[in-house]
């Protein structure tokens, strides 16, 4: 049931409360009143047996008056008039006790029965000798009557008196009592109404406690404290909805605050790959130019020189010059910006020609390539470097027949190159550096200056992965592979 | 230990309204009880026969033989009631004669008189079957069931011996010794005339010699008219109002009423020493007036032998139909060498 109180809504169990604590004010209150209306009731009827005296002093009195009335006048009227106040009368005195007991006024209203008969039986006799016109009779009746009605006067002013005595005492002691009764009573509702009051603010604490707690922690949260613990709901009125509420408040704050925070640590990291990503390119940038003398001139150079061995009839000759001068040109040309497989080929296919040309058809270059991933999106300058490290490391200073061979396959959705060659391998050692971007071996640059770590790292900040690349050896003088992961989507 | 704190505030709590309500119950009760009281009568038992008394007057000598009487009633369970006293009006022996016969009472005590007016109402209320018995004084013409009373001779005897006794005490210088005799004027009482000559008996009865020693007893009567309140009070100051050599001296009283009223007198009228009074019953007055020497002495009547008499009279009467016809009650002198309750002489 307690349970079921809490759950009614605010309003209902404010009204229940003031309800509860009227409904016991007014029963109370109810409960006095009946009391008072009693004890009042009692202390009319105190003066009643005065009135019942004086109604049959009255009733006497009739009679007495009627019957004179008809024996001097002897009036119908008067006759009839003596009838009914004698029925009257004789109904009242009838009335009165029949019995002897120690109470003083059940023995006068006994005595004022018997005279009663007696009087009426006088006055009939003096009316009945009066019709009968018998006036000795009527008189000495008459004079006995009169007398009776003296008496009976006397005893009934008698009785009265002395009851008026005896219930002014009573009346007195009643009213003091009354007095006291009071004076109780408005102590209890005094009483009553303190209790009332240690009962609402009982009451209401009960209700307005979930309120205090709610508000505290609000002030908490206005303060700046998210992290605060959800409060319990106690119960299914307002205040349970609104600290319900105020608890997913809370929590969404939380959530919003680390989505926030998130997204903040997310574009930190972007920007820092951003700026990573241009210094690499700067510095690499910066080491080819640094390689290159005025390479436009170089290559008008080389044209003309092609041109010049065409004229002479040097064919071979001038195909070399322009093969050359392509090579410089796509470096130039294209620099570092985003070019497709098939460009990085072409470069590749005129470097082998410029070194087979430098070392007389000693290197040994293979291509098997899957034409559909010829417009796979690649950084520039990626795969002339790695087949130049080939070159330079893997075959140059080996015996025998050294040999490179490149292949383009898709893999699942990505699109493999691998570089391959037959050369003197690396060491686990090399592989290792290579793989976290340091230069195994800083002496020794490249002739175009772009080495390894500046490929590796700039294929990582493309794809934004770290598992595009990977570098293979079987171990010393079993050649090297190097295979290249790229997302096939193509747009980038 | 929070939450069972609270548990406990509401039982406090619950317990106090509870306390409240419970209070509240009791107090309406207990006034409700209390007004209830009022209205009816402490005892309103019914009781058996119902008698009426009526006296000369209301002193205290009735009031003692009438409480006698209710003790007695009560025993049988009956009730004896002065109607005189709870009438605002003062009537006539006669007229509450009347009363008593009209109020329908089973049996009536009557301080009566040899009047015939007495005799007719006492046998009217024969005739209606209320038993009358007289009291103190007799009508002994009527059909009263009987009389109680003391015995008038053996009242006159002491009284005689009394002024005796007196005459030899008494340095009298005077030539002679007036006793006077206060009789009720209206009273048609016989029994006045029998303590009367018992005095007068008495003093004649004398022995010779003691007779000679003291001036001669002369006995004379005033007559005090009681027919109301302050009727006895002026006859008797035509009494004492006299000359002082011509004051009595010696003052015998029948009744209470009178001593008190001779007694007052004497002391008023400064008279003391001068005016020996004998006064009749021991009331509280009078033994005062005994232990400060203004009334000599006085003859007590048993008045609650009387009371107790009567009532067994009634008894007798409605139980067997019969009853004696005197009682008689016992009667003693009370004097200031005697009022340790010794009885001096005195009747059966």
């Amino acid at each position: 049931m307690i349970t079921r109180f809490r759950n009614l809504s605010l309003q209902i169990k404010m009204t229940a409360i003031s309800l509860i604590a009227n409904l016991f004010v007014f029963v109370i209150n109810i409960v006095l009143l009946a009391g008072i209306n009693i004890m009042s009731g009692r202390i009319d009827t105190v003066y009643q047996e005065n009135m019942r005296l004086n109604e049959l002093s009255v009733s006497l009195n009739r009679v007495q008056d009627s019957m004179t009335e008809y024996l001097n006048a002897k009036t119908s009227d008067s006759l009839e008039e003596y009838y009914r106040s004698a029925q009257i009368y004789s109904d009242q005195a009838e009335a009165l006790s029949g019995e002897i007991t120690g109470s003083l006024p059940d023995r006068m209203e006994y005595a004022i029965r018997n005279m009663s008969a007696e009087y009426l039986s006088e006055v009939s006799e003096t009316i009945e000798a009066k019709r009968g016109r018998n006036v000795e009779k009527y008189r000495s009746h008459y004079d006995e009557a009169t007398k009776l009605y003296g008496y009976i006067n006397t005893y009934i002013y008698s009785l009265n008196n002395e009851q008026f005595k005896e219930n002014s005492e009573n009346y007195r002691e009643m009213i003091s009592a009354f007095k006291v009764f009071e004076t109780s009573g408005n102590l209890i509702l005094i009483a009553v109404i303190i209790v009332n009051a240690l009962l609402i603010i009982r009451l209401t604490a009960n209700l307005i406690r979930p309120l205090k707690l709610l508000a505290g922690r609000a002030d908490e949260v206005g303060k700046g404290n998210f992290d605060v613990a959800p409060l319990t709901v106690e119960s299914e009125d307002e205040v349970g909805v609104v600290t319900r509420a105020f608890n997913q408040m809370v929590v969404s704050i939380q959530n919003y605050i680390r989505q926030v925070r998130e997204n903040a640590e997310t574009e930190r990291l972007l920007k820092e790959k951003e700026l990573l990503m241009e210094a690499h390119l700067k510095d690499a940038q910066l080491k080819y130019l640094q390689s290159q003398i005025n390479p436009h001139f170089l290559f008008n150079t080389l044209n003309a020189g092609a041109q010049l061995a065409m004229l002479e009839g040097a064919d071979r000759t001038s195909e070399y010059v322009r093969v050359m001068a392509e090579f410089f040109r796509y470096n130039v040309k294209k620099g570092f910006q985003t070019v497709t497989v098939g460009e990085e080929l072409e470069l590749v296919d005129n470097y082998i020609y410029i070194l087979n040309v430098r070392f007389s058809g000693d290197i040994h270059f293979e291509k098997e390539v899957d034409s559909s991933l010829l417009n796979v999106k690649m950084p520039s300058m990626i795969l002339q470097p790695l087949v130049e490290n080939c070159v330079n490391h893997g075959i140059r200073d080996m015996l025998g027949e050294g040999r490179i061979k490149l292949s383009v396959y898709p893999m699942d959705d990505l699109a493999c190159i691998r570089i391959e060659d037959n050369g003197i391998g690396m060491s686990a050692d090399t592989i290792e550096k290579l793989m976290n971007g340091q230069q195994p071996d800083p002496e020794k640059k490249e002739s175009n200056g772009i080495g390894m770590d500046n490929v590796i790292a700039r294929l990582k900040l493309f794809s934004e992965s770290d598992d595009v690349f990977d570098i293979s050896s079987e171990g010393e003088g079993k050649g090297t592979k190097f295979t290249i992961y790229l997302k096939r989507g193509g747009d980038t | 230990m929070k939450k069972r704190v609270k548990a406990l505030n509401s039982i406090v709590i619950m317990i106090i309204t509870a306390v409240i309500v419970a209070l509240t119950a009791v107090l309406v009760v207990y006034f409700i009880s209390y007004s209830r009281r009022f209205g009816s009568s402490e005892d309103s038992e019914p009781c058996g026969h119902y008698y009426a008394m009526i006296t000369d007057n209301d002193s205290s000598f009735w009031q003692s033989v009438y409480d006698a009487a209710q003790t007695a009633a009560a025993e049988h369970g009956d009730y004896v009631e002065m109607i005189s006293r709870n009438l605002s009006r003062d009537y006539t022996k006669y007229e509450l004669m009347e009363i008593a016969i009209a109020s329908g009472v089973d049996g009536i005590i009557v301080s009566a008189d040899e009047s015939t007016e007495m005799t007719e109402l006492i046998n009217e209320a024969t005739d209606r079957g209320i038993g009358v018995v007289t009291l103190y004084s007799d009508n002994t013409s009527s059909e009263r069931l009987s009389f109680v009373g003391v015995s008038n001779n053996d009242l006159g005897k002491l009284y005689g011996e009394l002024i005796l006794r007196l005459a030899s005490e008494r340095e009298y210088t005077g030539g002679r010794i007036e006793a006077v005799v206060l009789v009720d004027a209206n009273s048609m009482n016989t029994g006045q005339n029998v303590i009367l000559s018992a005095i007068q008996e008495t003093i004649d009865e004398e022995d010779g010699e003691l007779k000679m020693l003291h001036p001669q007893i002369v006995l004379s009567t005033y007559s005090v008219d009681s027919t109301n309140e302050y009727s006895a009070e002026e006859s008797i100051k035509g009494l004492l109002l006299r000359e002082r050599s011509t004051l009595p001296e010696i003052v015998v009283c029948l009744g209470e009423l009178n001593t008190v009223a001779v007694y007052q007198m004497v002391v008023d009228y400064n008279e003391v020493g001068l005016v020996d009074i004998l006064g009749y019953y021991d009331s509280e007055v009078i033994l005062n007036g005994i232990d400060r020497g203004v009334i000599y002495a006085t003859i007590s009547a048993d008045t609650s032998q009387m009371g107790t008499s009567s009532i067994d009279a009634l008894t007798e009467y409605f139980d067997y139909g019969y009853t004696n016809q005197y009682s008689t009650a016992g009667i003693s002198i009370i004097s200031k060498d005697s009022k340790d309750g010794l009885s001096e002489g005195g009747a059966p």
